[in-house]
């Protein structure tokens, strides 16, 4: 015989003599297939917190399918989705428990009250005990990381951006990190203090995490007063260390030159992004496409709202996760118009072809856009 | 609306099925679960690093001068790809020993070096360079006829059922010169006794004959520009559009997404493998299928670290392209190795020592690969597999700096690890595999191109690095090309 046809004879001899049974998973598999993006939860207990915020526990939906919740690591978010008056909206928010307590099938969330907003104010007046959510997977890069950063971690928190330092304290407690964790948290009044007793209890039990708290709008005894400054942090700085930061854009500001004064570089510090400031100089409304695969809806927009929030409002499922122009998730082309855009984190070659991230997006003229949804 | 072909998946393979199809005029839908295209092709961005995935060096692409295949059909389209030649520049450490060698240059450079250590290899080699042109001749010979004449290419005939360590041996190289040769094992993921000395000699045609290229833009502006001219042409894609069955009804293919909606084609071109299709799509899988899916291994998959360093590569002393520490040179002995977690073997990729615009000045990215001949994941759960990853991407920077003797841990600005679940996740590949299926024995490249006509199916057909080529992304592309090719002249054939 032809040594070809040797070659394939031998091919076939041997794939003849192995089982025709179903073609098995692999663990990889398994685990692929075990994790979705949406996971379907109850809200087992509302704690009140102080007169805006709330902390809301969490556990799996087993009549909807979710039977376990997936883990995280401390420092990360999940997108809440909604539908609100044949409106889409979805919020990212920072996940606030024990992630230890994430196997045991429990996260906990914590939300503030925002003027006019339209989830905050859902999820603190009409949500009960026992109402079901739909939530992401968790996701993002905020948090410490063992290999990154440096073992002292300075966290600085302003308002609701104390939630994800919640987290990475119970990391450092459960010994699941290994490092030391100075948070400052910045509140207006002493009754604006988020977790007040879980904070208290925490400074007095453990040596490895600390919260220092500072109010800005009210002097009381047993915390400091005024902005988080220099003086408040030095006795905290060591020779190398790792600053963690989330709150409101104007606090990053003048941290940042606290900062400078300390000599720490760059690359050891992080930032949640928490939010997007943008006003337009006039507000304008405009119409808005929206190609949906093989669909066309067409609705309008304001200079003043992100096309994703325009997108909404039309009751158009478009994807979301961060909402600050990080993750990528709500990635579209731009076919025609103009927008602005505000903070996004994007691959050149994406600026270069089109694509924009709507959730940070203001437009500036009539809109077409692609949403491979 | 029935399309002609609808592609699932836009990969290399997928996006050549789509480029190739559109150009011949057909109605041409590929759909793609991710928002972006690409599959393992694509860039993702951290802080002030991008970060290519896995397209570290081009073969068979060339320059104007030695025009690889792959440059030659994407010349044709107009599809312009900012490249540069580069010389082979990589440092090789043998942790046991402690020995290392630098292999630079062009192929008549390493000849020469070889010949000043081991006198009379310059000959053997010589003849290797020449026994290895004639199989690229001959496989084009094959692909395009069917068959070759023993007369016309005896070296084909001579090689064809030989392994690549059995073909070294016969050419009378020393044991020491076919370990410096043969580091090449690790980027086709199998060791010189499983691979076929046709594969391995089709890869070093590549390497010696045309060159290596790094692109000097991110893998997704290549990406992106082919997809744009794809558009260009009629085709169309859509995203986040996850196949999750595919049946045939009258002479049709059905295809559902995730999504719920529908899509209906002649004939599917696959950029997934068979495996995923057979196990996930198409419900009733013959039974010759899920034998040959039970016979083939799963080739190598592992773990990559991607690393932002705040410091240019000259001031923390990386002078090379390319770094690999092996256990042991001989492949054969260094892939039981590998069937452990913990061995040293790791490639190191530093793209600005090729590439200035790689990272922003005075910054350095740095790309670690580790990857194992078993499946060392079969007992992580999602709740230790954080830990998991982490612990292996520390040990892997720990001992890229303990063996080369620099210091990168202090210089970390970024760092994203991507495991066998972060690669199966985002493209479906089986297991999380780099390979697609193993190159092995009788499932190596050439022995799929001499099975290829009698299991060529109905109105399915699948391209990509699981298929025909097996892996690497000029293989994926070409596979593109030479499947729906011939299912056009198929289409001819039958009217």
């Amino acid at each position: 015989m032809d040594k070809i046809e040797k070659l394939k004879k031998v091919r076939n001899d041997i794939i003849k003599d192995y089982s025709g049974r179903d073609i098995k998973d692999t663990n990889i598999d398994t685990l692929v297939k075990d994790s979705k993006d949406l996971q379907y939860v109850i809200i087992k207990d509302i704690i009140s917190e102080t007169k805006d915020t709330k902390s809301f526990i969490l556990i799996p939906d087993k009549s909807k399918g979710t039977d376990s919740l997936e883990p995280f690591k401390a420092g990360q978010y999940i997108s809440l989705k909604m539908f609100i008056d044949e409106e889409y909206a979805t919020r990212a928010y920072s996940l606030s428990s024990r992630p230890s307590l994430a196997k045991k099938g429990e996260y906990r969330i914590t939300i503030k009250r925002v003027e006019n907003g339209l989830v905050s104010n859902i999820m603190l007046d009409n949500m009960k005990v026992g109402d079901g959510l739909t939530i992401s997977r968790p996701m993002g890069e905020f948090g410490y990381n063992e290999i990154r950063d440096e073992k002292n971690i300075i966290g600085i928190a302003g308002g609701s951006g104390i939630t994800p330092f919640m987290a990475i304290a119970y990391s450092i407690i459960d010994k699941e990190i290994d490092a030391n964790l100075t948070v400052f948290y910045s509140a207006k009044t002493k009754d604006d203090i988020i977790f007040r007793n879980e904070i208290e209890s925490i400074n007095k039990k453990s040596r490895k995490v600390k919260f220092v708290i500072t109010l800005t709008r009210e002097e009381a005894d047993e915390y400091l007063y005024g902005h988080i400054n220099k003086e408040m942090l030095e006795p905290y700085i060591k020779e190398f260390n790792t600053v963690l930061m989330c709150g409101p854009k104007t606090l990053y500001k003048t941290m940042n030159e606290i900062l400078m004064e300390f000599d720490i570089p760059k690359k050891c510090v992080h930032y949640e992004n928490f939010q997007v400031d943008y006003t337009p100089s006039e507000i304008k409304k405009y119409s808005l496409k929206v190609i949906l695969k093989d669909d066309l809806v067409e609705t309008t927009c304001k200079s003043d709202e992100t096309l994703l929030v325009a997108m909404e409002k039309a009751n158009i499922k478009a994807p979301s996760m961060c909402r600050v122009g990080i993750c990528g998730y709500c990635r579209s082309i731009l076919l025609e118009g103009n927008v602005k855009m505000i903070g996004s984190s994007m691959v050149k070659a994406m600026n270069e072809n089109d694509y924009i991230h709507p959730c940070v997006s203001y437009p500036e003229s009539d809109i077409v856009l692609r949403l491979d949804i | 609306m029935i399309y002609d072909y609808i592609v699932v998946g836009s990969g290399m393979g997928g996006i050549a099925a789509g480029l190739n199809l559109a150009s011949n005029d057909k109605k041409v839908l590929i759909l793609e679960k991710n928002s972006l295209p690409g599959g393992l092709v694509t860039t993702f961005k951290r802080g002030r690093f991008e970060f290519d995935t896995t397209l570290h060096t081009l073969a068979n692409y060339g320059d104007e001068e030695i025009t690889g295949d792959l440059k030659k059909i994407l010349d044709k389209w107009e599809i312009d790809v900012p490249t540069v030649r580069i010389p082979l520049d990589i440092e090789i450490k043998e942790v046991s020993s402690k020995k290392d060698f630098i292999i630079k240059g062009e192929a008549e450079d390493i000849i020469v070096q070889l010949e000043e250590e081991y006198p009379g290899s310059m000959e053997k080699l010589k003849k290797l360079l020449k026994i290895v042109k004639e199989i690229h001749e001959a496989l084009k010979v094959l692909l395009d006829k069917g068959k070759v004449e023993e007369n016309e290419y005896p070296n084909f005939y001579k090689f064809v059922d030989l392994m690549a360590i059995d073909g070294l041996n016969l050419l009378g190289l020393k044991r020491e010169v076919i370990n410096k040769l043969s580091f090449v094992w690790l980027n086709l993921g199998s060791p010189l006794n499983k691979l076929s000395f046709i594969d391995y000699a089709e890869y070093m045609y590549k390497l010696i004959f045309k060159k290596e290229v790094v692109l000097t833009c991110k893998s997704l502006e290549f990406v992106l520009n082919m997809i744009n001219k794809y558009q260009s042409m009629g085709g169309k894609i859509l995203y986040n559009s996850n196949v999750i069955e595919v049946t045939k009804e009258n002479n049709l293919m059905i295809l559902k997404t995730e999504d719920g909606l529908i899509y209906k084609a002649k004939e599917v071109v696959f950029d997934v493998s068979k495996r995923y299709v057979f196990k996930e799509l198409i419900k009733d899988a013959a039974k010759d299928i899920k034998k040959l899916e039970n016979a083939r291994t799963i080739g190598a998959n592992g773990v990559i670290v991607y690393l932002g360093l705040n410091k240019s590569y000259q001031e923390l002393g990386l002078k090379h392209h390319k770094y690999l520490l092996v256990d042991n040179l001989s492949s054969d002995i260094n892939v039981k190795y590998m069937m452990n977690k913990n061995h040293n073997t790791i490639m190191g990729i530093v793209p600005n020592v090729v590439n200035i615009d790689a990272s922003p000045k005075n910054t350095t990215i740095l790309v670690l690969e580790k990857m194992f001949f078993k499946d060392i994941f079969k007992n992580i759960n999602k709740y230790d597999y954080q830990k998991f990853k982490e612990d292996m991407a520390k040990e892997m920077i720990n001992s890229f700096e303990e063996n080369l003797g620099i210091d990168i841990t202090e210089y970390i600005e970024e760092i994203e690890i991507a495991t066998p679940f972060t690669i199966e996740r985002y493209t479906n590949n089986i297991n999380g595999s780099w390979f697609g299926y193993m190159r092995k024995g009788y499932d190596n490249s050439i022995n799929r191109i001499l099975a290829y006509p009698d299991e060529v199916m109905d109105k399915i057909s699948f391209v990509g690095g699981s298929s025909l080529f097996a892996s690497g992304v000029d293989n994926a592309f070409y596979s593109g090309i030479y499947v729906t090719q011939d299912k056009l002249n198929r289409e001819v054939k039958h009217g």
